[in-house]
């Protein structure tokens, strides 16, 4: 099981303690990640594709092109990311005019998009039945936590987009993958009101910070509602939200107990042995040391 | 330059809204801030017209979510519709000053992101430092695909 591994850029240079756990645990799942590749920012379905569309899908196709030159299929690590190029991956296959007027910029460069190769994510690769085999066979501990899902909107919204071929019948999705894989290393997947809201993330990075802040405050009080004791995320712009928004939001308000953050591959980790640091765990804002002290993990 | 956004949207989808209000009960931003909203937004596109939607800083105010084209009973594509309409927006000077750093700074380094001591926090954990971004390569392409009609770079 072989990927080009694209790491985006929040990951690699806000957040490279994911990084580092992704690469832990898909060298002991026996994933191989090659990432030599010079990729760009993807870039995100909440920037530059809203401001100039052309030079999105352009950039995208890019990108995509590094993994078909290496042929490979490309395995993203953000919710974000994954939403920009599977939607270009996507959008330039379907439309020839589209395929034209990208592959007229890129042939500059020597590039050209073919439409060879497939995008995924992190949850999807890691939810593949042979992984799940061998998580089971190489688990060291459980982790015995009540843990509250958040998928991110861009890592399945639009479902006809992200997940054509797993529609209901209302022609959606609802995520559960992220709750089933941690139920195999001990984790209570926790479901609390309102799970699939927003993290706010985009709101605030774009316009106002404080807007974005009220949508995951609101979201923090439905998880408090359920004792939930940590939260598990698979995209670093709800993480920041979580994590650095529950510092912001505990400024104003002193008495609000702070809820741990982990992105997935970090409890994967913790189930596999290794230890919080090596995952990268010491520099979250909300520290998870005491409640991993509470199941014997240190 | 301006762009013809309905070239970009088929108008005719505007007249299949009922109005339901459904995307917008689900609306993040509207709980939060001032927003247009997916219903109101199609309602002035319908009775004002797109011109005074795109001149409105509110067309910003969004998660992109896609919560809204999720859930409208008549699978209108209102997040084509939101792309549409913002980048008609941009090319009238209307974006978020944020929105436009960092656009700035990936022209001019390939990524969206910097932070200082880089090397030294990716050693911490353990990883090599990180490649810069084939920024002459990325330049040459935003600069054939016209951003320069939205951004100076
Ligand atoms: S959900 Fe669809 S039909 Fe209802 S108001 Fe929104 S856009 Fe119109
Ligand atoms: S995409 Fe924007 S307009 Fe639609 S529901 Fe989300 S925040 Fe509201």
């Amino acid at each position: 099981m072989k990927y080009a591994l694209y790491l985006g850029c929040a990951i690699p240079i806000k957040y490279p303690g994911f990084e580092a756990a992704t690469r832990l645990v898909c060298e002991r799942l026996g994933i191989e990640l090659v990432d030599d590749l010079p990729f760009s920012c993807c870039p995100p379905p909440t920037g530059l594709k809203m401001v100039h569309y052309d030079s999105w899908l352009a950039l995208a196709a890019r990108n995509l092109c590094l993994a078909e030159e290496a042929g490979l299929d490309l395995l993203t690590l953000c919710s974000g990311c994954v939403n920009t190029l599977k939607e270009a991956n996507q959008a330039l296959k379907h439309s020839d005019a589209k395929r034209r007027r990208v592959n007229k910029i890129l042939e500059a460069h020597n590039r050209k998009f073919n439409g060879a190769i497939e995008v995924t994510h992190i949850l999807d690769v890691l939810y593949q039945d042979s992984v799940v085999d061998k998580l089971i066979k190489l688990m060291a501990r459980e982790i015995p936590l009540r843990v509250g899902c958040h998928y991110g909107c861009h890592y399945f919204r639009p479902p006809q987009m992200m997940y054509p071929n797993e529609l209901s019948e209302a022609e959606s999705y609802v995520p559960v993958r992220m709750d089933h894989l941690l139920s195999i290393i001990g984790v209570e997947p926790t479901e609390y009101s309102r799970k699939f809201l927003c993290c706010g993330s985009p709101l605030g990075a774009n316009v106002d910070t404080e807007a974005g802040y009220a949508i995951v405050a609101q979201k923090l009080h439905y998880i408090r509602q359920r004792n939930i004791q940590a939260l598990s995320v698979i995209c670093p712009s709800c993480f920041e939200q979580f994590d650095m928004g529950q510092i912001a939001l505990s400024r104003k308000q002193k008495d609000l107990s702070k809820i741990p953050t982990f992105y997935l591959t970090q409890l994967i980790g913790l189930a596999l042995g290794f230890s919080p640091k090596e995952l990268g765990l010491d520099v979250h804002r909300v520290k998870a040391k005491r409640l991993l002290e509470s199941i014997d993990v240190a | 330059m301006t762009i013809k956004i309905w070239k970009f949207f088929d108008r005719e989808e505007l007249y299949e809204c009922y109005q339901c209000a459904r995307c917008t009960g689900s609306c993040p931003a509207m709980e939060v801030t001032a927003a247009l909203g997916p219903r109101g937004t199609i309602l002035k596109c319908l009775n004002l017209g797109h011109e005074a939607v795109v001149q409105d800083e509110k067309v910003w105010f969004c998660c992109t979510c896609n919560v809204c084209d999720d859930r409208c009973p008549q699978q209108i594509p209102i997040s084509d519709l939101l792309v549409a309409l913002r980048n008609s927006a941009a090319r009238r000077g209307n974006v978020p000053g944020r929105l436009l750093l960092s656009l700035e700074l990936l022209a001019k380094t390939g990524r969206t992101m910097i932070v200082h001591q880089l090397d030294e926090m990716r050693a911490h954990h353990g990883l090599a430092p990180l490649p810069p971004a084939p920024v002459d390569e990325v330049r040459a392409i935003l600069k054939r695909a016209g951003l320069e009609e939205v951004l100076d770079f």
